[in-house]
Parts: structure tokens; C-alpha cells; sequence
């Protein structure tokens, strides 16, 4: 199978600091691949980069067998790359429902938006009950599946998401993770940025490790998961 | 979706004041012909600082960009109509066709402005639209083969409409055509509100990061909202113009105006067209209208000589608005009626 997305070289710097210095990673169609490290090891730019939010120094991105280098970053969300940013960041005083209608900006057919709304709530019912609430009276768990929702609104081939489980109580973190397993079953292609690597790399299939801006280690999630470098580092064993 | 109740009811009342005020001003004008005061003709002003203020709002309420130079863009709109009516230029439109164009001219000066600008954030776009409103003011003023400089462009025509003449002795006229027009703007900035623009310029203010992640086009977005706000300032500048049949001195325009549309904005509340309203009523109103018939009162009744300048109440103007704005932001920040709670901005039900 070939790559959905490739990354080669990528390099990124805000100003002198170097965030990024090699990054190079695949996810193939239909993978749950996963990116671990430590905070401020560099993910979230990864991430950013990519969205092409992030202007990047070096490096080649590809999607779908297109170079993303000069594609400007409101153009990537409709060419089926989205991504549920770090600390959910949905519109607090907007409502569930228009939240998800935000995600949908770049839409224009109605009926498949209201189809893929009803999709999003048979994987989060809790954002059906609440959707004429606003969304910041959500609980944090309830808001990272509202901006898990929000971004399958623009219906994506790729989703990425920056650190779901970040500050959520872990019955919630467990609900949010079989949504992504469910998602996965239905054919979607998922680039998991986590802190929490364990919880990570029992869902992925494979899984990269960043440290300092450098890709250092990849591999299939249970051969890391049992690499005594990943539990020292990562797992705390 | 609506807006809330309390909103709509608060729009309404307006409008019927509105309506109402210059029969009850010519009964009492008619009742009592040395006593009274002429408010009708201030008042348009009120009208045309709406307008302005709505433009601002669109600008800095909808999309969250700090405008200083929205004075500029009025005297773009002023000018234009000046250039494009007076005599003594070859265009010699009339009214309507000359504040299409102006309302043109603006938003391509507002795009002018906005294309190598947009990208710069928060306070940079601030100063930057500082200074255009000092650049242009100078602009005016030194290019005189042009623009007259400090003498101003005039006489300029007032409107037209079939059947009847506008002229300065009869302000009625002049006052409900205003009205109409800024019904329409009012209308027009509601449908922008819940339009899609509307939908990219919320999720920018609120947060723009999460904007761009949505696919929204923040930089094109923030221009149009800007060009709009250009335009609609251009067009409170041709009816002032037209208002005072002359563009009056390039220093009408200053940064004094720009930050007193700021002040409605604020005072009414943030992004709230009703709020900007009340805030226009209460300023213009207040300062335009209220002071100088109480120093009218004053002197006719021989309380204050003209010769007291602390009796004269129009002298007080600019501390009374400095205290009213610390009162407001020490009570009530969010302006006097802000944006409804939970904005229904995105769109229809399903
Ligand atoms: N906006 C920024 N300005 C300057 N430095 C930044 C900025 N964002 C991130 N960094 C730096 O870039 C590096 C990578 O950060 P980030 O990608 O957020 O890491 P992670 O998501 O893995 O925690 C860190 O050293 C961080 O301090
Ligand atoms: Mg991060």
C-alpha cells in the first residue's frame, strides 16, 4: 500500500529555536499511526506543519501524492487533511451544533454536512443531548469530542489529532480512544499525537518517537511498546 | 436563526423614536417658535455616525481587528463625493451614483490598505491604521490642486429624489432619507452577520488558530471584513459631505473621529449592531444634540453668558466621555447591550 501521507526532512524554527530537525514519517491508508514524546519535544508543530498552519524550512510533505510545500493552509483542510488542535480549542460561546457547522465552513452540500453531523453524534450521543448547548459548559472530555467532531465535519481522509487524552478523566480518555478505534473499523486514516504513550500505542498500529525535533525511533505499536527504550523513556517501567 | 428578543424589541423602539421625533420636534417648534430647538438636523449626524460606527463594528466587533484610522476611510468617502459632484470637476454626478462610487472608492481603498497589511496581527494593524488616518489627512491637505487642501471641496449637491428638492433650510427631508439608509446598512450588516463571512470572522476573533484549522481563509476573510468596514465608512462620509455641502477641511477627519466611532462601538458593545446603535444615540446624541441645546437653553433663559466658557456645557463634552468611558469599563465591559450570550452565528437549524 502506498503512503497516504509522507514526510521527508522536515525541518521547522520559531525564530532561532530549532523545534523541528528531522522529521520524516509515513501513515499509509486506513493506519492508526501514532507520534509520541515528551512535551516540547516538538509534536504539536509537527502537526502544525503539516496543516501547513506552520511555515516550514525544509522538507517535503506529501498527501495523496501531492506536495503540500506551497499549498496554503486553507486550502489543505479541503483537500481531506484535518486536525483536532491541541487544548480542543472549540468556539466556547457558539453552540454544539454550530460548533460542528464550523467544522463544515468549506462545505456547500447540505445534505451530506446533516448526514455526517448524524455520524458524529452516533459516535459522541452525548453532543446529540447537548447540541443546542454552548459549547463551553461542555466538560473537558465532552469538548475534545466536540472538537473531534467538529473536524470529521469537513469529512477528511486523514484526521490528526494533537493529545486528545490532555487533562481529561480517564473514563472519558477510554471513551474518546474507542471512537478512534471505532472511526479506524470505518476506513478512516488517523495520525495520533499523544503524551500518554501506552494508552497510544495499544491503539496504533505503528508508532513514531520524536525526541528534541528528531524522529529517533519508529516502528509496529507492539514492537515499541516492548522496546526497553520506549518503557524506560516512555512507559515509566 | 434570530436573534434574541430583548434585541429585536430594543431595534423597533429605536426605529419608532426615530420616526416619531421630527413630527413631535415641528409641533413643539410650531407651539412654542422662540423657545425651541431645532434637534432634527443635529441628529442626523446621529445617522451618519451609525453608519460609520456599524462599519467599525464589522471590523472590530465581528472579526476582532483593532481599526484607529476609520476617519480615514470617511474622508476617502467625503472626497470622493466631493470630486465626483462639485462643479468645478467634469464628473458632476448626482447624489445616488456619486455614493455608490464612493462606497466603491472606499472598498478599494480599504482593500488597498488591507492587502499588505492583513497578515500583520493585534497591535501592528493598529498603528498601521493609525497612521493611514494621519497619512491621508495629509494626503488632502497637500495635494491641493486637487482636493482645494484646508478651504475643502464645495458647494456639493444634496440628494435627489423624484418630485422634491432637497435644500439646507429643511433638515426633515434630509433626516428620514439618512434613516432609510441606515435601515439598510442595519439590515445588510445583519445578513452579513449570519452569512458565511460572518461564520469566519466569529471563529477568527474568537480564536484563530482554531479558524485556520477549520479551513477558513483567514487572511482573505479579514479583508473583506476590512473593505466592508471601508466601504460603509466611505458612505457615512459622502452623506456628510453631501449633509454639510462641502467636504468640509481635511482635519474633520482626524484621529478624533476615528476613535470616537471606537467609543460607540465599545459603549454600545462589541459586535452587538443594536448595541452600536443605543452607543450612537447615546454619544452623537448626547454630545451633537443634547449639549448644545441645553447651552441653547441656557443662554435664551440668560442663566450662563456666552462669555463663561465653564458655563457653556458643550466645553464639558470631552470629560463627560472620558468618564463615562472609565465608568463603563470599571461596570459594564461588555458595553451597554452586548453580543446575545451564546452568538447564533452559524447558520440555519437543520
Ligand atoms: N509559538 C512558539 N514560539 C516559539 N517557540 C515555540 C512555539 N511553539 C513551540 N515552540 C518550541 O518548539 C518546540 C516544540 O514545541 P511543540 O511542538 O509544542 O512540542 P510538543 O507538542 O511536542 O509538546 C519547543 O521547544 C517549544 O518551546
Ligand atoms: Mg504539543
Amino acid at each position: 500500500m502506498s503512503a497516504l501521507l509522507s514526510v521527508q526532512g522536515l525541518r521547522a524554527r520559531y525564530g532561532a529555536v530549532e523545534a523541528l530537525r528531522e522529521v520524516s514519517l509515513e501513515v499509509r491508508a486506513g493506519e492508526i499511526v501514532t507520534l509520541i514524546g515528551a512535551n516540547g519535544a516538538g509534536k504539536s508543530t509537527t502537526l502544525m506543519c503539516l496543516s501547513r498552519v506552520k511555515s516550514i524550512a525544509a522538507g517535503e510533505i506529501t498527501f495523496e501524492g501531492r506536495s503540500l510545500n506551497e499549498v496554503p493552509a486553507h486550502r489543505v483542510v479541503g483537500l481531506g487533511l484535518a486536525q483536532v488542535p491541541e487544548g480542543r480549542r472549540i468556539f466556547p460561546r457558539l453552540t454544539v451544533f454550530e460548533n460542528l457547522e464550523m467544522g463544515a465552513y468549506l462545505r456547500r452540500d447540505r445534505d451530506g454536512v446533516a448526514k455526517d453531523r448524524a455520524h458524529v453524534y452516533d459516535l459522541f450521543p452525548v453532543l446529540r443531548e447537548r447540541s443546542r448547548q454552548a459549547g463551553g459548559t461542555l466538560s473537558g472530555g465532552e469538548q475534545q469530542m466536540l472538537a473531534i467532531g467538529r473536524a470529521l465535519m469537513s469529512r477528511p481522509r486523514l484526521l490528526m489529532m494533537d493529545e486528545p487524552s490532555m487533562g481529561i478523566a480517564p473514563i472519558l480518555v477510554a471513551r474518546i480512544f474507542d471512537a478512534v478505534k471505532r472511526l479506524k473499523n470505518e476506513g478512516m486514516t488517523i495520525l495520533l499525537v499523544e503524551q500518554n504513550a501506552r494508552a497510544a500505542l495499544r491503539l496504533a498500529d505503528r508508532g513514531y518517537v520524536i525526541e528534541t525535533g528528531r524522529i529517533v525511533l519508529s516502528d509496529r505499536a507492539p514492537a515499541l511498546l516492548e522496546n526497553p527504550r520506549v518503557q524506560e523513556a516512555y512507559l515509566g517501567e | 436563526m434570530k436573534s434574541p428578543r430583548r434585541v429585536r424589541w430594543v431595534e423597533w423602539a429605536l426605529l419608532a423614536a426615530a420616526l416619531a421625533i421630527p413630527p413631535i420636534n415641528w409641533f413643539w417648534m410650531r407651539m412654542d417658535p422662540a423657545g425651541a430647538h431645532d434637534f432634527v438636523g443635529p441628529l442626523r449626524q446621529v445617522l451618519i455616525y451609525a453608519v460609520l460606527a456599524l462599519g467599525l463594528n464589522i471590523v472590530t466587533g465581528f472579526t476582532g481587528l483593532l481599526h484607529l484610522g476609520m476617519a480615514a476611510f470617511m474622508a476617502v468617502g467625503a472626497y470622493a463625493y466631493g470630486i465626483l459632484t462639485c462643479e468645478i470637476y467634469p464628473f458632476q454626478l448626482s447624489f445616488w451614483p456619486a455614493l455608490g462610487a464612493s462606497a466603491l472608492i472606499g472598498t478599494v481603498a480599504g482593500l488597498l490598505l488591507g492587502a499588505p497589511t492583513m497578515a500583520l496581527r493585534g497591535d501592528y494593524l493598529a498603528i498601521v491604521t493609525l497612521g493611514f488616518g494621519e497619512i491621508v489627512q495629509d494626503v488632502l491637505k497637500n495635494l491641493d490642486d486637487i482636493t482645494q487642501g484646508t478651504q475643502g471641496i464645495n458647494p456639493l449637491p444634496g440628494p435627489v429624489v423624484p418630485g422634491y428638492a432637497f435644500n439646507s433650510q429643511n433638515a426633515m427631508p434630509w433626516y428620514y432619507l439618512y434613516l432609510g439608509i441606515l435601515v439598510l446598512v442595519v439590515v445588510g450588516c445583519r445578513n452579513l452577520e449570519w452569512s458565511r463571512p460572518g461564520r469566519a470572522w466569529l471563529a477568527i476573533r474568537v480564536d484563530e488558530l482554531a479558524a485556520r484549522c477549520m479551513g477558513i481563509p483567514v487572511v482573505r476573510q479579514k479583508m473583506l471584513a476590512f473593505a466592508a468596514g471601508a466601504a460603509l465608512a466611505a458612505i457615512a462620509g459622502a452623506m456628510m459631505a453631501s449633509m454639510l455641502t462641502s467636504t468640509g477641511e481635511p482635519a474633520n477627519y482626524d484621529f478624533q473621529v476615528s476613535i470616537l466611532a471606537l467609543c460607540i462601538v465599545i459603549v454600545g458593545g462589541m459586535g452587538s449592531i443594536t448595541g452600536v446603535l443605543v452607543g450612537a444615540v447615546a454619544m452623537i446624541g448626547f454630545a451633537n444634540v443634547l449639549l448644545p441645546m441645553l447651552a441653547g437653553q441656557l443662554q435664551a433663559r440668560g442663566l450662563v453668558s456666552q462669555a463663561n466658557v465653564f458655563g457653556n456645557p458643550n466645553n464639558w463634552k470631552y470629560l463627560i466621555f472620558g468618564l463615562v468611558l472609565v465608568l463603563m469599563m470599571r461596570f459594564r465591559p461588555q458595553g451597554l447591550l452586548p453580543r446575545a450570550g451564546a452568538a447564533r452565528a452559524a447558520g440555519k437549524s437543520p
